[in-house]
């Protein structure tokens, strides 16, 4: 096993002090390349994810053809995405069953679990987002982005693909020890996500609209704000789920 | 005095509910007819709403863009104007306000023969046929709202009552992760389930509200829509907790979630809105002006954070009956 | 009782002011009195709920009642 440094066995104790641990990079560097190294050995997940993103743009191709106004086409591309993000995120904690969760809780601070898995499923989202934005274009057109700004348009895709990732882990790992998959998440999920899927559908409308940055900043701002809030959430009420 | 704050609260909504629905709006001329005018001779008809003309006639003005054309209004009874004028052309907006002594309907008749402006007539105050005695205290009176600017203090209290619940259920969340008591637990999910209580009634309230002021029972506004999000928040945390057997896991993980939903609420309450300058129907919110820019807007507070006080009050008190009885079941089923 | 006559004058000129269809039963019973009537329907809703609650919460006390007897 790759994960080193087992001076920090001390589990997590509930103490005072321990919020003001540090966040340990190394362990995080270590985890996530663990992550890497699993998704490598099951790339059925991610042709799973990729196959589901391409399933529902299709049905929404087949639903609506071409010729959507630019709100539709903005909202119909969040929805999508908001849907492969449940479905790729609810999987985020699933392994965790058992034996290999008492393992890393021996071996780790909680905390660099959640953060480790954080960045992991933002990269995630981003690769996910992105590629999901390719096939919307070539399935139901480009002609919405005619005066759009696409620097924006892509941050904005980007930031709301780090968003989700950031608010979905959390919950993730929540349902996942509730030992009631997706259809928990859902529920859960569904409400808490609202504020950022306003903000990021508001600000993509808007670079598709191709207005000025100082305009849309805010929304970014708002957004950046968002996701550094439910990390530090996370970051604090982790350690709590683990306990046992 | 153990019980002082339930005495409080049961006063204070005592206090509030009847001056609520006690307090008599102020006066105000509510409808004109006919609802335009052109030049030329011009007679309008006005009705005041709990206004007191008194027999005889005063001065009446119409008023457009800041220009008056000066007639004289004839008392038909306690209630009725006969305003009289001549109407020059050439007035400015497309909106005209009516107005009689000391009482203004703005924008009450539409304009025809627009043109770039009048002389102002001079209309010096008249024989004050408007009695406003024995009106000292009143609810402002504004149109579309009349006399359902009441609901003010029975349909917002409702959602004060729900955020100061949920915000002790968050709390004694908080509590839960420190001590992994199920007792604490046990007060969380009480007060989360007051709050819906509290939630359901400021659902129903509102959509009938609304149906009478803006005509539909479901708009999408920024307020309606944290409710409905609030409601389904807490719902998910039900159902959570719902699914899980282990009382002590069970504690745990809703109090995670419990925490971590509510300060995405706060932020979605109170910080999305503002950031994302979304129009509101509701008072205070997308350039629509709080109650606050109403008149004498202190007579409407004077009664409101009563109300607010005593419902908040009353829904404390029914959260620590629910406490007290899911502990009483508790240990019985044990 | 003057207030009444023009209270119902004020529901007739709103509702022709406000459309020229006949009002369904709903608009007329929200709209009516200077609006009203909106205000009683939001309090009996109040009324209402918190009654119910009490029910609710009266019939939990009463199994804990039947609980507690054997």
């Amino acid at each position: 096993m790759a994960v080193a440094r087992p001076t920090c066995v001390r589990p997590y104790a509930g103490s005072a002090h321990s919020y003001l641990r540090t966040v340990k990079f190394a362990e995080i560097t270590h985890l996530v390349r663990l992550e890497v190294a699993l998704d490598l050995r099951q790339r059925a997940t991610w042709a799973g994810m990729l196959l589901y993103v391409v399933s529902a743009v299709y049905v929404c191709f087949l639903a609506v053809k071409s010729g959507l106004g630019t709100a539709t086409w903005n909202a119909l591309f969040w929805i999508i995405l908001l849907f492969a993000a449940f479905n790729a995120l609810a999987r985020s904690f699933q392994r965790e069953d058992g034996g290999r969760q008492l393992y890393l809780y021996t071996l780790v601070d909680p905390r660099s679990v959640i953060l480790a898995r954080a960045f992991y499923n933002a990269v995630t989202m981003v690769v996910l987002s992105l590629l999901s934005l390719a096939v919307y274009l070539l399935l139901l057109g480009s002609s919405n982005l005619d005066n759009a700004d696409m620097g924006q348009f892509l941050f904005a895709v980007v930031l709301g693909g780090i968003g989700f990732a950031s608010v979905l882990t959390l919950i993730s790992a929540i349902a996942a020890r509730a030992g009631n998959g997706i259809g928990l998440m859902a529920i859960l999920g569904f409400p808490l996500v609202l504020p950022l899927l306003l903000l990021v559908m508001r600000a993509s409308k808007l670079a598709l609209d191709g207005v000025a940055w100082s305009v849309i900043s805010t929304y970014f701002g708002g957004i950046v704000l968002l996701d550094l809030i439910t990390i530090t959430l996370a970051w604090i009420l982790f350690p709590y789920l683990w306990r046992d | 005095m153990k019980y002082w704050w339930k005495f409080l609260g049961i006063g204070l909504l005592l206090f509030a509910s009847i001056a609520a629905l006690r307090t008599p709006l102020s006066p105000a001329l509510v409808h004109v007819s006919p609802d335009r005018v052109a030049p030329g001779p011009a007679v309008v008809e006005v009705l005041g709403y709990n206004t007191n003309f008194q027999k005889g006639s005063t001065v009446g003005y119409l008023e457009n863009a800041g220009q008056r054309v000066c007639g004289s209004a004839e008392v038909i009874d306690a209630t009725h104007l006969r305003l009289t004028l001549e109407v020059p052309a050439g007035m400015k907006d497309h909106l005209t306000t009516v107005g009689i002594d000391q009482l203004r309907y703005d924008g009450a008749l539409f304009t025809e023969g627009l043109g770039s402006g009048i002389e102002s007539g001079a209309c010096g105050p008249g024989v004050n046929k408007i009695d406003l005695s024995g009106v000292a205290f009143t609810f402002p009176n504004r149109s579309i709202l009349y006399e359902s600017i009441r609901n003010l203090h029975f349909h917002v209290p409702m959602w004060f009552a729900m955020i100061f619940l949920m915000g002790i259920s968050v709390v004694y969340s908080i509590r839960t992760l420190g001590s992994n008591s199920l007792e604490h637990d046990r007060a969380s999910v009480s007060a989360a389930q007051v709050g819906l209580v509290f939630c359901a009634l400021g659902l129903i309230t509102g959509a009938v509200w609304a149906r009478a002021t803006w005509g539909a029972f479901w708009t999408n506004d920024v307020k309606l829509n944290g409710a409905a999000v609030t409601g389904l928040i807490y719902l998910a945390y039900l159902v959570l907790r719902g699914s899980v057997q282990d009382a002590h896991k069970r504690a745990r993980l809703a109090g995670i979630y419990n925490i971590f939903a509510f300060v995405l609420l706060v932020l979605f309450l109170f910080v999305v809105p503002r950031l994302n300058a979304i129009d509101s129907l509701h008072p205070g919110n997308g350039g629509n002006g709080g109650f606050s820019d109403l008149d004498l807007d202190n007579r409407l507070r004077a009664i409101f954070y009563p109300a607010v006080l005593g419902w908040i009050l009353l829904g404390v008190w029914m959260f620590t009956l629910k406490n007290r009885a899911s502990k009483l079941n508790d240990q019985l089923d044990r | 009782m003057k207030y009444f006559t023009s209270l119902a004058l004020l529901l007739f000129t709103l509702q022709a002011k406000a459309q020229n269809a006949a009002p369904s039963w709903l608009e007329e019973s929200l709209y009516g009195n200077g609006k009203i009537n909106t205000v009683v329907i939001v309090v009996a809703i109040i009324y209402l709920g918190i009654g119910l609650w009490m029910f609710s919460m009266d019939r939990k006390l009463s199994r804990m009642e039947k609980k507690l007897k054997p």
